[in-house]
């Protein structure tokens, strides 16, 4: 009987092997064909075979993406718009948080529900009105809109967030400061967002994230060359037609550092924000 | 449970409010204004306010505009004209519209099915004991960090039809004969597009599975194994029913955010070819950007409305139950 059993647990073990084989392979593809394409010389990447290895790896692909276009530019206000967003996502989420997990005003348990209702709302849905409202107040065409635009789908998730990391802590740490005179922006500032940095790391990493990441806004909201953000360059260069694999999977590579550092960072929170509330894909 | 936390905490903000104002009453005027600071009726609503207008400006307003404006005929730069269902009877009389809810229905269905069934896989996989378990954790979740831009350009090279890796790796591997359009062929093009949405998607489903996988107490498996229960039973009769919640909410999250990205159709194939693969939110983009129609194209968004609704509905309520 025993031996039955370990038997069975072997071959579900070599199965498991097998699987996270083929899992790790269809998951880094992408990654190393993009890689590998970059370092390729044009004549190569449109030859009649794909090579597996560069013949002769070059970095003429990068060169051409870094002197020839505005990559850099759109790398600067992709990491305006997602630092903003992210400094605005903790403050904003911070104090409204607190308020709705601790503070007794008319409209609290509305607001707790409505959070999520926003958090839930698509994108695909907003897109329009917000065009047409972002053009009537003269916020297309800037990073402040768009920034603006990412709070919209930032702030309800990191709010449900905070508000439940905040019912966690215990009402006495801040009792005793409200009784020596603090204010409820001090006790927020010097007593519960210092204990809260683990939740506030997790916000930050899926603020900066989620931003850095969105497209559908940035390419509707933003068309002039000054204040386009990566993944409206991106896509700029594949309408253009004009432009070649190479670059194009040298600024892939570039564009997934930045996220990539984040999550490397941070990964180990990536279930913890899980458990507080649902990620967005 | 929030509901009676909440409850609680409000009792407590009433006896401190009641006592910061029997405390008013005996102290002199100069502490007037530190009492009102400490109002939780005014702190509160201070510091709700910055988050309740950012969300007010690009979420409700628009949210409401959105539902308006499907019964308009508003072009960019243009006064607006109520024009009733006009939108709606223009589009359903549209044959193509009628594919385009088609094509929707069996792109969200497939691409939030198949997601399943491989999170689940890769979720089972990575709850295996294993050595240096945490490296393969991190890669399998890493497309969820990649942007999905970059997953459909890169998969839109790998899908290229001479020089593609995906063509060559068949002839090379397989001896296929002929390139196959991946992109361009009405009966691979759909295929081709989810199969991208899978691999930039999953990742969510094998973070949320892991995490329902590793809450449920072993003493369930020892117990079922007590019984006699093979790897098989333990499976559908453990682990399934367990997993159930987790289950739901996650379809849930995924049908919403999936029916309605249109990234990676738009990247890849833009709809065609022969609107094989336009979806709604695509659709709605081309009617509102390409052609200004700003009107009817939130009405394309809003056919779907009623389904998502349930579904949003459905989901803060029980966001809102689970929360303890």
């Amino acid at each position: 009987m025993a031996g039955v059993k370990s038997s069975t647990d072997h071959r579900l073990k070599w199965l498991g092997n097998f699987c996270l084989l083929i899992f790790i392979i269809w998951t880094l593809v992408p990654f190393y064909w993009m890689f590998v394409t970059s370092l390729k010389k044009h004549k190569e990447i449109y030859g009649t075979e794909a090579t597996l290895w560069p013949k002769d790896p070059t970095l003429e692909s990068y060169h051409t993406l870094f002197f020839e276009t505005d990559y850099f530019l759109f790398f600067k206000n992709s990491m305006v718009v997602a630092l903003s967003t992210t400094f605005m996502t903790v403050l904003c989420a911070s104090l409204a948080a607190y308020a709705i997990a601790r503070l007794d005003f008319p409209g609290r348990k509305i607001l707790a529900r409505g959070m999520i209702y926003t958090y839930l709302v698509p994108q695909s849905l907003l897109f329009i009105p917000l065009f047409a409202i972002m053009v009537a107040v003269g916020l297309t065409n800037s990073l402040t809109g768009l920034t603006l635009a990412h709070l919209g789908f930032t702030i309800p998730f990191c709010t449900w967030l905070l508000m439940g990391y905040f019912l966690s802590i215990p009402k006495e740490l801040e009792d005793a400061a409200l009784v020596d005179g603090c204010t409820r922006l001090g006790v927020l500032f010097r007593i519960i967002l210092p204990i809260s940095l683990p939740a506030l790391a997790v916000v930050a990493f899926f603020s900066f994230t989620l931003s850095w990441n969105e497209y559908l806004y940035a390419i509707v909201f933003n068309s002039a060359p000054s204040v386009l953000t990566i993944p409206t360059g991106l896509s700029n260069f594949v309408v253009e037609d004009v432009f070649f694999w190479g670059p194009i999977m040298a600024s892939t590579v570039f564009t997934v550092i930045p996220p990539l550092v984040v999550y490397f960072f941070f990964q180990r929170w990536l279930i913890t924000g899980l458990t507080m509330g649902a990620v967005k894909t | 449970m929030l509901e009676r936390r909440l409850q609680g905490s409000e009792a407590a903000g009433r006896a401190r409010t009641d006592q910061a104002v029997s405390g008013e009453r005996l102290t002199t005027s100069s502490t007037h204004v530190s009492n009102w600071l400490n109002d939780q009726r005014v702190i509160g609503t201070l510091f709700v306010m910055p988050a309740l207008l950012i969300l007010a400006f690009v979420v409700v307003y628009p949210f409401l505009t959105a539902i308006w404006m499907s019964f308009q005929d508003k072009m960019v730069g243009a006064p607006a004209k109520f024009i009733g269902f006009g939108n709606y009877v223009e589009l359903f009389g549209d044959r193509h519209f009628l594919k385009t809810i088609r094509n929707t229905l069996v792109y969200t269905l497939f691409a939030v099915g198949i997601k399943f069934l491989v999170g689940l896989a890769m979720a089972m996989v990575l709850a295996q004991p294993r050595r240096l378990d945490f490296i393969y954790r991190t890669i399998l979740f890493v497309p969820w960090a990649v942007p999905t831009i970059v997953a459909a350009l890169s998969f839109r090279w790998i899908y290229d039809d001479f020089s593609g890796l995906l063509n060559n790796f068949l002839i090379g591997a397989f001896g296929m004969q002929d390139v196959i359009s991946w992109l361009g062929d009405p009966d691979y093009a759909m295929a081709s597009v989810i199969a991208v949405v899978v691999w930039s998607g999953t990742p969510f489903y094998t973070m949320s599975f892991l995490a329902g996988l590793k809450a449920i107490p072993n003493e369930m498996y020892e117990a079922a194994r007590i019984d006699g229960a093979n790897a098989w039973q333990e499976f559908w009769y453990v682990t399934i029913p367990q997993m159930r919640r987790v289950f739901t909410v996650v379809v849930m999250l995924s049908t919403i955010w999936t029916s309605t990205n249109l990234v990676i159709v738009q990247v890849l194939t833009n709809g065609g070819p022969a609107n094989t693969t336009q979806i709604l939110p695509n659709l709605a983009y081309k009617y509102a950007l390409l052609a200004s129609r700003l009107g009817i194209g939130s009405a394309v968004n809003m056919v779907f409305f009623p389904i998502l609704a349930v579904l949003i509905y459905i989901l803060s309520r029980r966001m809102l139950a689970e929360r303890e």
